[in-house]
């Protein structure tokens, strides 16, 4: 079966293990535990031409005490940005890492608004994130907690890859 | 001690491979039943090629492979990756080794390193969101609320929207008069010091104050010059656990500059101290650079003070650093402070101490070899030279991990102990007052604390006082120096000069006002007042039949007033005059510093029929290619250059006029000298093709009646 390595980044506190926690196993912590280095989960999709593994890459959120690290990305087919719209400078962050990724490989990428079961409460308009949201392949209001978009934005991002 | 012991201890915990082959490895050694299930093709065989059971360390393999080929003694580590078995969650790490020509892959199991890790960064890391989610609510509605209240004629206390805008923040906010007295707060405010277990003998306002003059020496100086400051105050209030504030103090300036009233804007962050207190190490140090933050270094200073030996303590600022993050954002600032901070601390002497103090503000204790409180000229030049050195590693450039590259200085002030004072709170005052001077000057420097520098402070707020109170009572004018066609002779231009009438009697000249109103952003009323008197004087003009262009200087601070061009086309219509008949000049150093704002303006102008002209050219940068982007008309060579034209002059120094005039034509713009004082010059202007010349060879700035006594007697000779 075909193997298609998915990069999930973005600055720490976002939930991206909350993400594929959620998609992989269906499960949900309230509670925050911060990750260290990277953790792989797979999962088998139907596409509509046909199936595909997932390899996920869970990366640590890169902040002040974790860079970019450009040798994850190697072999990667797509990559998340996730960003937590209870936080502004987690998109700031997440467009930072996005042009990182940009400048070492030419692959799908997809922006995830995280957190979508709280209020929004960061300072972007509509519009701004609008405009945003243009640079990449895809764009996903999603939440870990109850699920939505997160099944979406993956199915989304593997019919992308077998196209 | 056996392996088996070690493994029980969880020490020798991993799997040692020797690698054969580029494909095939062989298990020198194994422990732990973790092993089987991640990597079942080493189960029951010696000898064994990777089957792709594990991603992570399969990708691992193609940076291994590479040091294994180059075959030099080296080792790289994998980084932790975590694996999901079936009954376990293994933490691991592989490194790659090549020692005695052999080859070697370690995969090792390792909880206790991913736990302290993790441990350590969980609480970093919840400090980092609790501290961001504060600070970003806290800097966007202060910015909002600074932004509102500094909306032209705004009564502070009767607008709807910023009176909604208090009731519904969790932000606490009090609004100030100019003398400090509370106009209005809101709910969040009361909220924060509400609590029925302590009587408050102050109202919150009160006690905010006290707690900030009390706590930061520099609490004065931010008062007296009007500056903004955002820091944290604790407020101790027993029996309970205290609180700890951040507090932002913003002075609200009105049209004419003066203070009408302050902002304060207070956020609670005992949350984000609370969980600093779970680190010991946080606690002290400050989490980005990794240096001491403010209280321990408080303590340290009052430490050495008590051991009774003379040290500079030097105050350094950032200079302009607002910039860099308005520009690229806090995560690239941030890089820079730590990127300096490094820089800052390897020149940093062993016995001496630095510390981050606030945001773009470090501390250094410079100890000094002698036990004598008498401070010696050479010790200051050792301050000197270290204030220097300091200045140097920051100004050389910043190369990102983005691929930017910036540049910044420093501001720094120093005071001596024991010479200047005792007190840990006065040096930090003193120093405060000596880095607020270093600041007005255009490039980094150091300042001493002294007297003098108190006395030049203290002059410097008498002349603020005073030009505020000329603008206030319009005590200035216009003088007009006339430009003439050199083909002609003819007046056909002037340029505005002010003028400042001081209340003393003496007329001040504009170099020794405008720079301060640079400073204080007094410009912009000054500014405001000259394009509405030239608009007068160009009425007046017109009304006597005299078609005359009148030029005005515009300051970078006035090109940066997003009103500006709404006033200038506001005046020239109300004043009725021909938008032909101004003419804007700005130097090049405004159009480089803000390029798109400068477009936007001179385009608009333009399009209202005005011209442009760019004054003291070849002086700034040297980048021309702006020349020819911008909508400009004119260019004014400097003066400097029109002065290399005399009797003693050789032919090449007339070579950058020459050039200038034929670049200028070839671009089709017109060509102006200024400074022209002799007929030497302004017959090797005249024969060069020079199109317009100003100097006291033709007439020095004179007053309006002046002037048209000039036009008058150009007319009589015809």
């Amino acid at each position: 079966m075909i193997q298609k390595k998915i990069c999930m980044l973005g600055a720490s506190g976002v939930g991206k293990t909350s993400l594929v926690k959620q998609y992989v196993e269906g499960i949900f912590s309230e509670k925050y535990l911060t990750s260290i280095g990277v953790k792989i989960d797979k999962k088998q999709i139907e596409t509509a031409k046909h199936p595909v593994q997932l390899m996920i890459w869970d990366i640590e959120g890169i902040d002040r005490y974790c860079g970019f690290q450009a040798k994850y990305l190697r072999g990667a087919s797509a990559f998340i940005i996730v960003t937590d719209h209870t936080r502004s400078q987690s998109l700031v962050e997440g467009l930072d890492i996005f042009k990182m990724v940009k400048e070492v490989a030419d692959i799908p990428g997809v922006l995830a608004v995280n957190k979508s079961d709280l209020a929004a409460s960061w300072h972007w308009s509509v519009a701004e994130v609008n405009e945003i949201k243009q640079n990449f392949n895809g764009f996903f209001n999603t939440s870990a907690k109850t699920g939505d978009g997160v099944e979406a934005m993956f199915s989304h991002l593997a019919n992308i890859l077998t196209e | 001690m056996d392996a088996s012991l070690l493994t029980a201890l969880g020490l020798l915990d991993c799997v040692v491979f020797r690698r054969l082959s580029s494909a095939k490895f062989e298990v020198l050694y194994r422990a732990g039943n973790w092993l089987d299930e991640l990597l079942p093709e080493i189960v029951d065989t010696k000898v064994f090629c990777f089957a792709q059971n594990s991603a992570y360390l399969e990708d691992f393999l193609i940076d291994a492979e590479n040091l294994w080929q180059a075959n030099k003694n080296g080792r790289i580590e994998s980084g932790l990756w975590s694996e999901q078995l079936s009954t376990q969650l293994v933490r691991l790490e592989a490194s790659a080794v090549v020692a005695n020509k052999q080859n070697y892959l370690i995969v090792s199991k390792l909880e206790a390193k991913y736990r302290q890790k993790q441990q350590t960064l969980q609480i970093a890391r919840e400090l980092l969101l609790s501290s961001d989610k504060i600070s970003a609510q806290h800097d966007y509605l202060h910015s909002r609320l600074e932004e509102l209240l500094s909306q032209p004629n705004r009564t502070l206390t009767a607008q709807q929207p910023i009176a909604q805008a208090l009731t519904q923040t969790d932000l606490a906010v009090a609004i100030l008069d100019a003398d400090l007295h509370l106009l209005n707060s809101n709910p969040a405010l009361r909220t924060l010091f509400d609590d029925t277990n302590i009587k408050i003998g102050l109202p919150p306002d009160k006690l905010l104050l006290e707690l900030f003059r009390t706590q930061y020496p520099e609490c004065e100086r931010i008062f007296s010059t009007a500056s903004s400051w955002t820091g944290e105050i604790y407020w101790l209030n027993p029996p309970q656990q205290g609180k700890w504030l951040k507090l932002s103090i913003h002075p609200i300036k009105n049209d004419e500059q003066r203070v009408q009233n302050w902002l304060f804007s207070v956020s609670d962050v005992t949350q984000v101290k609370y969980l600093l207190k779970r680190n010991e190490k946080l606690t002290h140090f400050d989490a980005l650079t990794n240096l001491p933050n403010r209280q321990y270094f408080w303590q340290q200073l009052e430490s050495k003070i008590q051991q009774n030996r003379p040290f500079y303590l030097l105050y350094i600022d950032i200079k302009q650093f607002k910039r860099i993050n308005e520009l690229h954002g806090h995560v690239v600032g941030d890089e820079v402070i730590k990127d300096l901070s490094k820089r800052l601390n390897a020149i940093t002497h062993v016995d001496d101490m630095i510390a981050r103090i606030g945001g773009t503000e470090f501390a250094v204790i410079m100890q000094l070899n002698h036990l004598h409180t008498h401070i010696s000229s050479q010790d200051q030049n050792q301050c000197i030279k270290f204030a220097e050195e300091l200045i140097r590693v920051s100004c050389l450039p910043f190369y990102l991990s983005s691929g930017l590259k910036c540049e910044v200085g420093l501001n720094v002030g120093a005071t001596a102990f024991p010479a200047d004072t005792n007190s840990a709170e006065e040096l930090m005052k003193y120093a405060d007052l000596a880095v607020y001077s270093a600041k007005k000057k255009a490039v980094s420097s150091i300042e001493f604390y002294s007297k003098e520098l108190i006395d030049a402070s203290r002059k410097r707020i008498d002349m603020e006082n005073s030009l505020r109170s000329a603008v206030e009572n319009q005590e200035f004018e216009l003088f007009l120096q006339p430009m003439l066609d050199l083909a002609s002779g003819k007046i056909i231009k002037a340029e505005a000069l002010i003028r400042w009438h001081h209340p003393n009697g003496y007329l001040v000249p504009p170099d020794e006002f405008i720079p301060l109103a640079e400073q204080t952003g007094l410009i912009i009323p000054i500014g405001k007042w000259v394009v509405t008197e030239a608009c007068a004087i160009l009425k007046r003009l017109a009304e006597k039949g005299e078609e005359i262009k009148l030029s005005i200087n515009l300051s970078p601070r006035q090109v940066n007033d997003r009103q500006l061009f709404e006033f200038i086309k506001e005046s020239v219509t109300k004043a009725q005059v021909n938008p032909h008949h101004l003419e804007l000049e700005l130097t090049e150093g405004v159009l480089i510093d803000n390029y798109d704002k400068v477009y936007y303006l001179l385009d608009e102008v333009r399009k209202l029929g005005m011209s442009v002209s760019i004054d003291d050219f070849g002086t700034g940068y040297s980048s021309l290619s702006y020349l020819q982007k911008l909508p400009i008309d004119r260019l004014k060579i400097d003066r400097s250059f029109i002065n290399e034209i005399n009797e003693n002059s050789q032919d090449s120094d007339g070579a950058i006029i020459l050039a200038v005039i034929a670049m200028a034509h070839s671009l089709k713009l017109e060509v102006i000298a200024e400074g022209v004082e002799t007929v030497l010059q302004r017959d090797f202007l005249k024969l060069n093709n020079c199109n317009i010349a100003q100097g006291y060879l033709f007439s020095r700035p004179v007053p309006y009646d002046e002037f048209c006594d000039l036009l008058e007697g150009q007319k009589n000779k015809n």
